[in-house]
């Protein structure tokens, strides 16, 4: 038994020494532990967030636009330019995984703040997991002025959205991306209509090249009327996403000409049936002001 | 005696295999900077291996393995040149003669015959392999959009520097 153990060692490496292409086989390296990257080019999709966020030290401008519907006196307003609804933010990359922003929207003169964090990240290789979830929570202040007559508190102007995003990259074309939210209002029209409404965000990317994707997203919610009479529509878009260094310029089309959260998602009043489509586009640029 | 025989067997086995010397803790960095933009990446785990007896040399490395200055830059790297899902390692099969380096290069899926001046250098208890040449980045398929042309180098310097140690 001992004999017949060291013998097939011996052939063991008899076998070894025979096999010299196996040398180049000694230095392939695992693939351990990669995590996935660029599961979108944006921070956002279309409206919805993606669940990137900038890198370290990176500093972001987003400037997007929405121009009037294409059923509302479209040529007379100059391609809807005229009734271009606007949005700015600039956030920024504290680690990898935090990221802090303000923004600004003309409808209703919004002003918001958010803190996005990546809590688990997708990865191949040994340490396999299968998708990313970041974490999203943002406050909105109205600073229009009530026309209703009645004394506003700075309560009444405030609104809320907070999200969990999950997104899986399956291979490097397709990213999809679900995103249960919540989004809460202090003041609703009536006592019978709820204040928190819950949405779930999907959206997805495809890339046709390697600068050059498909996008499109759309999200469902609980509430679609209130007892004032309104009357809200789900809110979807396609678009596609252009890369070009540290631009990504994003164009779509949608059926929301709002751009702070709470309104697009929870009250949304263009029905795309009527011809209710906005054309509109996103333009992010990065700075790296932290090396 | 057939002890003997079978343990002087193992000893001329492990002489000849002793003969391999391997790394995988390679510096592997190239440079594909221009006046308008620094473009720089390195990799501290690029693996090296070679024979002495044939002369074989062979040095692979994981292209998401580079690490950039910037977040951004890599992952365009990886997402937007190279390719890393679809191709995700380069590397050079060939032999080390007269100080120079001769076979394939892979990258971006794609395979050149090389040779280049190479450095194959007694350290202790090892060996030390140093080499630094140019690598047209069109020859690999890698295609730059004429809107960065200006940024980015056409041939990117290449440097490897490994510790090879006996296995």
């Amino acid at each position: 038994m001992k004999w017949g153990s060291i013998l097939l060692g011996t052939l063991l490496s008899i076998s070894a020494l025979g096999q010299e292409d196996d040398l180049f086989a000694l230095m392939d390296i695992p693939e351990t532990r990669q995590i996935t990257y660029a599961t979108f080019k944006g921070t956002k999709i279309i409206n919805a967030q993606s669940n990137e966020t900038p890198g370290e030290g990176v500093l972001q401008y987003i400037i997007s636009h929405r121009f009037g519907s294409f059923s509302n006196d479209y040529f007379y307003h100059f391609l809807g330019l005229d009734n271009a609804q606007i949005r700015m933010q600039l956030d920024y990359g504290v680690t990898n995984r935090l990221n802090v922003g303000i923004g600004r929207s003309s409808y209703l003169k919004v002003a918001d703040g958010f803190v996005k964090y990546r809590l688990l990240r997708q990865k191949s290789g040994a340490e396999f997991f299968p998708f990313s979830l970041t974490l999203y929570s943002s406050a909105f202040y109205r600073g229009a002025r009530y026309t209703d007559g009645v004394e506003h508190f700075l309560s009444d102007r405030l609104s809320y959205h907070n999200q969990a995003i999950f997104a899986r990259k399956f291979g490097d074309k397709l990213s999809l991306l679900m995103a249960p939210s919540a989004v809460h209002w202090n003041l609703v029209p009536g006592a019978s209509d709820p204040n928190t409404t819950f949405h779930v965000q999907m959206g997805g990317r495809y890339k046709l090249t390697n600068r050059l994707a498909l996008t499109g997203e759309i999200c469902p919610g609980s509430n679609l009327e209130y007892s004032d009479g309104s009357r809200f529509y789900t809110p979807f878009a396609i678009g596609v996403d252009l890369e070009t260094g540290g631009h990504v310029f994003q164009f779509h089309l949608s059926n929301t000409n709002s751009m702070s959260d709470p309104l697009w998602m929870a009250q949304n009043p263009y029905n795309p049936w009527d011809g209710s489509i906005f054309l509109g586009f996103n333009i992010s640029r990065v700075f790296t002001v932290k090396d | 005696m057939k002890k003997i025989l079978l343990l002087a067997f193992f000893a001329l086995a492990q002489q000849v295999i002793a003969q391999q010397f391997l790394t995988r803790e390679a510096t592997l960095s190239f440079d594909a900077g221009s006046p308008l933009e620094d473009i720089y990446a390195v990799s501290e785990s690029a693996s090296a291996v070679y024979d002495a007896a044939s002369g074989k040399l062979g040095v692979q490395v994981l292209m998401t393995s580079f690490q950039f200055k910037r977040a951004l830059m890599q992952e365009h790297f990886n997402e937007n040149y190279v390719e890393s899902e679809k191709f995700p390692k380069a590397q050079f099969t060939g032999t080390y003669e007269g100080g120079q380096a001769v076979g394939q290069l892979t990258i971006h899926g794609q395979t050149k015959d090389i040779a280049v001046p190479c450095e194959l250098l007694k350290a202790d208890g090892g060996l030390l392999l140093q080499t630094e040449f140019p690598v047209t980045v069109e020859d690999f398929g890698v295609s730059i959009p004429g809107a960065v042309s200006d940024k980015i180098a056409k041939e990117a310097k290449v440097t490897l520097r490994a510790t090879l140690k006996k296995r």
